[in-house]
């Protein structure tokens, strides 16, 4: 069932990839920027920057007062943000069609005329705001560095996702003036960028504007690397263990997967889903509904660029259980699945839910925005929007239970365990 | 060399464009129906969603409760999807599952909301289902035994959770001690323990019923006639003789709610805070059109005066959120966020300051751009099939009519500076119920050195 979203692309002269689909369900224009920069291209020293620096992009710019991107596009009826992540750092606002202009504008000010408004002050004061938010997000929170120790514990030492985009404390500390002027200079670019909009717009008239606003930007001399090769499955299991203040037991398994655009990474994530991702999967039945050993049993999946993906299982453990226990099951259906593969039903389901998430993600103007500049930056495929289910519906059962064998073996697992410590501690 | 390209000139700026103010907007008219079984029926066609969002209503009070059973409600919410008279928990989950249909069950102070997420062509499957959990549940006793289990779990991780404890604590010094809203709408571990499937079964015959219930339809509806297929499906639900819901009436407040509780938790490396007074439904008059206009202006972006100062000058937070939160009947003025544990008392101070000075009232430019953002974003915060089910079933729970979203949002276009302070200083007098979630020893003393109410420090 192809998905059939218009879609026309475009490339300015200096670099900058336009995409663009007419949607006149609303009079409002989603505005989506995609920048090729995230935490996988931080360097040491430096954890933490591209979202701090993220937060700079809406402290003034050229012609744009600190605080005034928020304001006059909140005024005018936009809803907007930005949110940093391992592969790449998006802005986005869904406006009404009469400040589609503004929006642009703006845009193009901050990404072709930062530095001209970057300070100490206002970097120092986005370095406290990003701090308290690793405060609240992670540090605060139980579990809060789960994921954390997760990437530490399944990426090797110096692999770009070994660390989390939010960084560490002291390398927050230690960012200066000078690095957000090479941040900028090295990786905001027109040519590093894909702009998508989606919504009351004819593909001229968007052409048109975006001309207007984005033709003087100039292009960066950028000197990209390859993306890293794929990295095999661990080859032992390894394991970290936190003895924390958590109201309970919770293991985290993860596992190594293939990029996000190999067809193997889509059967990992089905079988995912099989085993512990649906409400009827077999570690749910067996776990939570079955003996009643977990509370809850999650299974998902993140996929990835930079010669790696991410799949990982988490689960509760039921209070006075034996946590190691949980694990062994855990390994068990793991060993199962790979040798039965999925049942037909547990691949009618798995599918199913994919196909009704994917069109949940596209109804509405923003996140289909999102997902054209996701494909349009990685993978210069926009058009693979339209084409996942048909990508989906290719899986055969043989190709989830492949992917299982090779990616989901127990004895390629990273388990992050964080207990309370109250009974097991061996 | 004349090979300057547009790229490396360096033009004057192009001014900042004007905007062109969009049109009038309404929220989506839906088409009605009837059942004979008293169950109404809300249709609405959004072209283009096809993923249809159903939403089926249950008006019912956590007020029915009897006291050393509450969480029984929650606890019934939760078991509806867990196997029926027809299907053993597996073989329904199964069924939900393969037709991709996201189903969950939810309750809230006025009711229970059953709601699931389909395509399109599955909807006849979805509705069956939903029907089939709401009119006949089995509650099967080994699920009722596991869920009971799962919220004492929950409890625990709601103990954990700072916002959660915050709230928690919040509600217990807000509201007088006899009041239902004082305690956890899904029940304490006291009362969850002692519950049984005999309650459950006996809450849902009590109180499930299609009488009152509505069932909201949103969606691509092309093709489809949503109202005869919800008479096919529904019909067979029996109507009961369900009591009717408590009469809607304030929660009365406690008599020693405006002080400061610090709820402790030694090494906590930020503070939680909550900070509120009493506000008003959304039946208040002269309308209730000021009060998402208040929040948004004092508390609703980086921009608002909150944040203004707290995060953008201070660097204190990462954000703090000010709301008018309505309930039933009556309803509260929150303020809440987190601050790193060294400025506790300090941003306390400053928050108190901002949110009394905010009597004085309101700049004309302040009304004119806080009104604008929540009328212009309305076509884009309700286009998604989900969004409009959503807010139809809220509104029908709350037993206002599908008009009043967009007569609200008529009623905002016009407010005056005026109406906005007169609506603050109706609720608002500089008397507050503060919580604060953190490491009391680092902040208690000059916290009461603020003077702003008795403190006192109890545990996590």
């Amino acid at each position: 069932m192809p998905l059939d979203y218009p879609l026309v692309e475009h490339t300015l002269a200096n670099g900058l990839r336009v995409v663009i689909s007419p949607d006149h369900s609303v009079p409002t224009v989603t505005v989506n920027l995609w920048v090729n920069v995230g935490s996988r291209h931080e360097v040491a020293g430096r954890t933490g920057f591209a979202h701090l620096f993220e937060h700079l992009m809406f402290q003034g710019s050229r012609n744009v007062a600190s605080g005034e991107h928020f304001s006059l596009l909140m005024a005018a009826g936009g809803r907007l943000n930005a949110t940093t992540w391992f592969d790449r750092t998006n802005y986005f606002e869904t406006v009404p069609t009469g400040a589609l202009d503004l929006a642009l504008w703006l845009e193009a000010d901050r990404h072709g005329h930062l530095l001209d408004a970057v300070n100490q002050a206002n970097l120092d004061n986005q370095r406290d705001v990003v701090k308290e938010e690793k405060r609240q997000r992670y540090d605060n929170v139980p579990y809060g560095n789960a994921l954390r120790d997760l990437y530490a514990t399944v990426f090797p030492d110096d692999h770009p996702y070994h660390h989390p985009t939010i960084g560490s404390m002291a390398d927050l500390d230690a960012a200066t003036v000078d690095d957000v002027h090479d941040f900028f200079r090295a990786h905001y670019g027109p040519d590093n960028t894909v702009l998508t909009l989606v919504g009351d717009i004819e593909p001229e008239d968007g052409i048109a504007r975006i001309e207007r606003y984005f033709a003087d930007l100039p292009a960066i001399a950028r000197s990209p690397r390859p993306n890293l090769p794929q990295l095999d499955p661990l080859s032992e299991p390894a394991r970290h263990t936190v003895i924390s203040e958590v109201p309970n037991d919770r293991l985290y398994l993860g596992f190594r997967l293939p990029t996000e655009r190999d067809p193997r990474y889509l059967a990992a994530a089905l079988a995912m889903e099989a085993l512990a991702g649906l409400s009827m999967s077999r570690m749910v039945r067996r776990l939570v509904r079955g003996d009643q050993s977990a509370t809850s049993v999650q299974g998902h999946t993140m996929g990835f660029v930079d010669g790696v993906s991410l799949g990982l299982l988490a689960v509760d453990v039921t209070e006075g259980v034996d946590p190691n226990a949980v694990e062994e099951v855990l390994l068990e259906e793991l060993h199962r699945f790979a040798d039965e593969g999925p049942s037909e039903v547990e691949l009618e389901a798995a599918l199913a839910g994919a196909e009704r998430g994917w069109l949940s993600d596209l109804a509405a103007q923003d996140q289909r925005a999102d997902a054209f500049s996701h494909q349009a930056l990685l993978h210069h495929d926009p058009d693979y929007v339209n084409r996942f289910l048909d990508e989906l519906a290719a899986i055969t059962p043989e190709g989830v239970t492949t992917a299982a064998k090779e990616w989901l073996d127990p004895h390629s697992r990273a388990v992050v365990a964080y207990l309370t410590g109250q009974d097991e501690v061996a | 060399m004349s090979t300057l390209t547009a790229a490396t000139k360096n033009p004057a700026p192009s001014p900042r464009p004007d905007v062109t103010p969009p049109g009038r907007w309404e929220f989506p008219e839906p088409t009605t129906s009837r059942l004979d079984n008293g169950l109404a029926v809300a249709a609405y066609d959004i072209p283009g969603q096809y993923v249809l969002s159903v939403r089926v209503v249950v008006p019912l009070s956590t007020r029915d409760e009897p006291r050393e059973h509450e969480g029984v409600a929650s606890l019934m919410s939760r078991l509806l999807d867990e196997g029926t008279r027809t299907h053993t928990t597996d073989e329904f989950t199964e069924l939900l599952e393969r037709k991709g249909i996201d189903f969950g069950a939810g309750l809230s102070e006025s009711g229970l909301t059953v709601h699931g997420e389909v395509s399109k062509r599955n909807l006849t499957d979805a509705l069956e289902l939903i029907r089939e959990a709401l009119a006949e549940p089995s509650f099967p006793e080994k699920e009722v035994t596991r869920l009971i289990r799962t919220r004492l779990a929950e409890i625990e991780q709601e103990r954990a959770s700072a916002p959660h404890r915050a709230m928690r604590e919040f509600a217990a010094t807000w509201f007088d001690s006899a009041e239902r809203a004082s305690r956890p709408a899904a029940g304490t571990p006291e009362t969850v323990r002692g519950l049984t499937r005999h309650e459950v079964v006996a809450f849902h015959q009590a109180h499930v019923a299609p009488n009152a219930a509505t069932v909201v339809i949103a969606g691509d509806l092309d093709g489809l006639d949503a109202h005869a297929l919800a008479a096919d499906v529904f019909g067979a639900w029996s109507p009961a003789p369900v009591a009717q819901p408590q009469l809607p009436t304030p929660s009365r407040p406690g008599d020693d709610r405006l002080r400061i509780v610090l709820v402790d938790r030694p090494g906590s490396v930020q503070s939680e805070i909550v900070v509120g007074c009493a506000g008003p439904d959304r039946r208040v008059a002269p309308a209730w059109a000021a009060y998402p206009v208040l929040s948004f202006l004092i508390g609703g972006s980086p921009n608002a005066r909150v944040d203004a100062v707290l995060r953008e000058d201070k660097g204190f937070t990462y954000g703090m959120r000010s709301s008018f939160r309505p309930r039933r009947a009556g309803g509260l003025f929150l303020t809440t966020g987190s601050v790193r544990t060294e400025v506790t008392a300090q941003a306390l101070g400053l928050l108190l300051g901002i949110l009394d000075d905010a009597r004085d009232g309101f700049s004309a430019q302040e009304t004119t751009d806080s009104v604008d953002f929540i009328r212009n974003t309305a076509p884009a915060r309700f286009a998604t099939a989900d969004a409009v089910a959503d807010e139809a079933a809220g509104l029908s729970l709350d037993g206002l009519p599908p008009t009043f979203t967009t007569a609200n949002l008529d009623a905002m276009g016009e407010l005056t500076p005026e109406a906005l302070r007169a609506a603050y200083d109706r609720f608002v007098d500089g008397q507050w119920c503060v919580v604060i979630v953190g490491d009391a020893s680092a902040y208690a003393d000059s916290i009461r050195a603020l003077g702003r109410g008795e403190v006192s420090v109890v545990p996590n």
